[in-house]
């Protein structure tokens, strides 16, 4: 069940059992052959096509670095596309990265459909996957689990996308591979592979974007040395100032960040390892206008709808801030057992501190001194065997242990003190041929857990919690290929999560919402059982995917509002204390991109979510919006100077969220809008160097407007028009990055 | 063979990441979840050579249980009055603080119920733009008898925005209401 593709002609067949193939009908000129199994390096021969029958043999050797899941790295064919996973999963590859570089990792998967983001200002921007987020989506960076600061929906992912080679977002609860946490779905962010065997290369991006003079910059280098070794560094850097709606300066929106990151690899016959190292730093401003005393601060911000001074532009950023430093240290080895399987073992050390600056402060300089600070430490372990292909059966089994602690500094609290263990163990098994594909698997998580809250919340000395947790996950999923150009694939998928920290012992005001947040120590685990089926249609002409689910969580934890507001020295506050119902998440996404005429292509996507109570069928508060986008692209005659060059115009529309409870939220969901995107890329080459290139204008007509998952919608309009320039230089040999015409 | 190779290289390692990643996370018991607040805010009224103050006391910052006095005025009498705040779980005096940074701070006072028409209050000290502050303050209750009203008293901090002497912020660090009875 080798898959052999051929990527020129957007061809491709599987081998049967014996690794035999056929394919008729090729055309008699040099083509490209590509041969894929799981598990095993990819092989690409080039051949020749005469007349009459044509034999090509390959023999293809297990991947030098373990096994990828179900999931091979080149996307553009159809057969990889239709059989990809039989949950639904989206991909962002290195191309279509190149075109957002420079965008938050938020906003870079918010174009994917079923992705949206949840912003604070234009610095902050969380993937929301199906309309869940935070400690329901487990992001995987470098094949480690990110352990960050998620307890609020200002807390960002600490991960420099310029690192990215390749993102995949699974939608939908992935509980047996992830573990605790994988219920809205899995964000995965695969740095680029090591150059083994290759002369020094690497790459330099510039962008530049207009509207808040945001400029970054990041740079690759990597080479092998010898036959077994290999190296890769990158590092990015970026600055920007305060952003603009299309009336307004949003005054301390501007951030910096600065990262670095390097991998060391070696690898021989069987085995190999990979040491990973990367610093994260960023200074992020919040705009000053979101800052606000109690809850009738807040009514009249509301009601005066714009902000109450005029903000110069400037570069500085002033508290209230965030200032993240995130290191990863990780160490993966894998090698060859004598019964042909192979094992896997990784370590990953991670630490996370996160510091946030009020915009006043008694005690200090409210630039220097925290109002809080948090450090975070977590380490991780990981061992599995990979099974070599037995008849149609392949999978893997494994188990984990990650431990971590987190402390808080000398000033202020959000989260008490804590330190939890999980250990897991699961299976995984698939079951290919070529019409059908089984997949199923069970895991085990328990977690333990200390925490040292206030005695009782509020006050009183600190006295530590223990509990624990565990629950079981489960998968069983099918790809079925009715037709050659058709797939379906179905899934249903069970995951759980233990509370937040956040969750279980929160007591304060949250500044921005005005909202006094009490937590609940009796919250138990949170599970989710998700059912999702894909369509998939892959031909020449047209492609389409489209996914319908429905996630039913039971003791889905969430803020609901108390009778009576809480009266403090400060003023009153509506009161919310976090509750346990069963609810029920449906929707619908999917895209369609199509040859039109000539060289004319049409794309659109959409997502639409409804989330609600079971029993009082009451909507869920901070749902996505239904969302289109529909676009064409227009694609120019390559030259032998110019390739793949295209202009595309998209336009966006986003409802007003009419499905929200009522009395809850302290105003009404802002307006829908629609905003035009117009761009346009294409590689120049120069001598031997491609230099990709694009220019995008996003909100062309500058329309003001608020979108309903944006947190400063009480107070100030969304950033207005964007002018962005992008600029990728590749150098050394086998940067010869011919840009292909991909479906996305 | 290789893969033992291997593991004697990853062994050593995976031993030295779990040394760090077994750190305590126990609080100190000194220093650590120490929060600005406001617990306490006294004013003083004086009036014919006496003294009354009201408090309202919040003991443990934004916990439950804060406590107002009520006040009780004298129909057709000028008080002089004078605020003072406080952070008892920290010891801190913050009206010192207040005076001390006056031209971002600005108190209001708001007269409310059957009775606010006969209270007027108009702070009687400037910052050195010469704006009020209200950390001293003259309240006139209007005759007419006996009636009840109400007294709120709002800290604003001005830290964008400019402090104009009339409009209060978006950033209020104190909002109390007094019941007041007249006699």
């Amino acid at each position: 069940m080798v898959q052999v593709v051929l990527p020129e002609l957007d061809r491709g067949t599987l081998t049967d059992s014996d690794g035999r193939y056929h394919l008729e009908g090729l055309p008699l000129d040099s083509v490209l052959v590509e041969f894929r199994f799981i598990g095993f390096e990819p092989v690409s021969r080039r051949v020749r096509i005469a007349q009459g029958e044509n034999e090509l043999h390959a023999v293809l050797s297990e991947t030098t670095y373990g096994l990828r899941e179900a999931v091979v790295s080149a996307e553009s064919q159809a057969d990889v596309m239709l059989t990809r996973s039989t949950r639904s999963v989206a991909v962002l590859d290195t191309r279509e990265l190149e075109d957002m570089r420079g965008q938050t990792l938020g906003g870079m998967l918010a174009e994917l459909p079923g992705v949206t983001s949840l912003t604070t200002g234009p610095s902050i921007s969380k993937p929301v996957i199906r309309g869940l987020h935070s400690q329901r989506i487990v992001v995987v960076n470098a094949g480690v689990q990110q352990e960050g600061q998620q307890w609020g929906g200002e807390h960002a992912p600490e991960i420099d996308p310029f690192s990215a080679g390749r993102i995949e977002v699974i939608r939908g609860a992935a509980g047996v591979e992830y573990g605790v946490g994988a219920i809205g779905g899995v964000v995965r962010i695969e740095p680029e592979e090591l150059p083994f065997g290759g002369p020094i290369s690497g790459s330099v991006s510039i962008n530049a974007f207009s509207n808040n003079r945001h400029g970054a910059l990041s740079a690759a280098v990597g080479r092998g040395q010898g036959a077994n070794w290999a190296w890769r560094l990158q590092g990015s850097a970026r600055k920007a100032g305060d952003s603009r709606t299309p009336d307004h300066v949003i005054g301390n929106s501007g951030f910096q960040e600065t990262d670095v990151a390097g991998t060391l690899g070696w690898h021989r016959g069987q085995s190999g390892f990979r040491l990973h190292a990367s610093h994260f730093g960023t200074t992020l401003g919040l705009f000053t206008g979101a800052h606000i005393g109690n809850f009738d601060d807040l009514m009249r911000a509301i009601e005066r709808g714009q902000p109450a001074v005029d903000f110069d532009f400037t570069f500085d950023i002033d508290a209230p801030k965030q200032e993240i430093r995130h290191d990863l240290v990780s160490l993966s080895a894998h090698t060859g057992l004598p019964s042909g399987d192979w094992l896997e073992v990784q370590t990953g050390f991670q630490s996370n501190r996160r510091a946030e600056f009020d915009a006043h402060r008694r005690f200090g300089d409210p630039d220097e001194d925290p109002a809080f600070s948090l450090d975070l430490r977590s380490w991780s372990a990981d061992a599995r065997v990979r099974q070599r292909p037995r008849g149609n059966i392949t999978g893997n089994v494994g188990a984990t242990v990650t431990t971590q602690g987190n402390k808080n500094g000398e000033s202020g609290f959000l989260i008490p003190n804590f330190r939890s263990t999980t250990v897991s163990g699961f299976i995984h098994e698939m079951w290919v041929t070529d019409k059908l594909t089984l997949d199923t698997g069970l895991r085990y998580d328990y977690r333990w857990q200390r925490a040292f809250p206030k005695e009782n919340l509020s006050s009183g000395p600190f006295v530590p919690r223990t509990t624990t947790y565990s629950d079981v996950s489960a998968v069983l999923g099918v790809i079925w290929r009715p037709l050659p150009h058709w797939s379906i694939a179905s899934n249903v998928g069970r995951a759980w999560r233990p509370p937040g920290i956040n969750e279980l012992y929160n007591f304060g005001v949250h500044h921005g919402t005005a909202q006094f947040e009490t937590g609940n120590p009796d919250l138990r685990e949170e599970r989710s059982l998700n059912v999702d089926a894909t369509v998939r249609h892959v031909s020449e002409r047209l492609t389409l995917e489209l996914s319908a689910y429905r996630n039913a969580m039971d003791g889905f934890i969430f803020l609901f509002p108390e009778n009576e507001p809480r009266v403090t020295i400060r003023g009153t506050f509506p009161a919310f204390r976090y509750v346990q119902r069963d609810v029920v998440l449906r929707g619908l996404d999917g895209f369609v991109d199509a040859k039109l005429i000539g060289r004319l292509r049409g794309h659109a996507s959409t997502s639409i979510v409804r989330g609600s109570e079971t029993d009082t069928n009451l909507d869920l508060i901070d749902m996505p919006a239904d969302r289109i986008r529909a676009g064409l692209e227009w694609a120019f005659r390559d030259r032998p100077w110019l390739d793949g060059a295209a202009i595309h115009a998209d336009v966006e529309s986003v409802a007003r969220q009419d499905h929200f409870p009522e009395g809850v939220d302290f105003a009404p969901p802002p307006d829908g809008y629609t905003l035009v995107h117009i761009g346009s890329s294409g590689t120049w080459t120069r001598g031997s160097v491609p230099i990709t290139f694009s220019l995008d204008i996003n909100n062309v007509f500058d329309v003001a407007y608020r979108d309903y998952l944006s947190r400063f919608r009480y107070f100030i309009d969304d950033p207005g028009r964007n002018v962005s320039v992008r600029v990728h230089i590749p150098f050394g040999p086998g940067n010869n990055s011919k840009r292909t015409h991909e479906t996305h | 063979m290789k893969h033992i190779d291997t593991l004697k290289f990853v062994l050593p390692l995976l031993f030295i990441a779990l040394l760090a990643g077994c750190d305590s996370t126990d609080p100190d018991p000194e220093g650590v979840g120490e929060e600005e607040l406001i617990t306490r805010l006294v004013v003083t009224m004086t009036a014919n050579g006496q003294s009354v103050s009201y408090e309202a006391n919040d003991p443990d910052g934004d916990g439950t249980g804060l406590q107002i006095d009520p006040m009780t005025l004298q129909s057709g009498t000028i008080y002089t009055g004078s605020i003072a705040v406080f952070d008892d779980v920290n010891g801190e005096d913050v009206g010192a603080e207040i005076a001390e940074e006056d031209d971002e701070h600005q108190f209001f006072f708001v007269p409310g119920g059957g009775a606010a028409a006969r209270l007027s209050v108009v702070a009687t000290d400037q910052d050195e733009n010469g704006l009020p502050v209200g950390l001293t303050f003259q309240l006139t209750v209007a005759d007419g008898g006996s009636g009840t009203a109400s007294l709120q008293v709002i800290l604003s901090h001005f830290d964008d925005a400019p402090k104009d002497g009339v409009n209060r912020s978006d950033e209020t660090d104190i909002d109390v209401t007094f019941p007041v009875t007249i006699q």
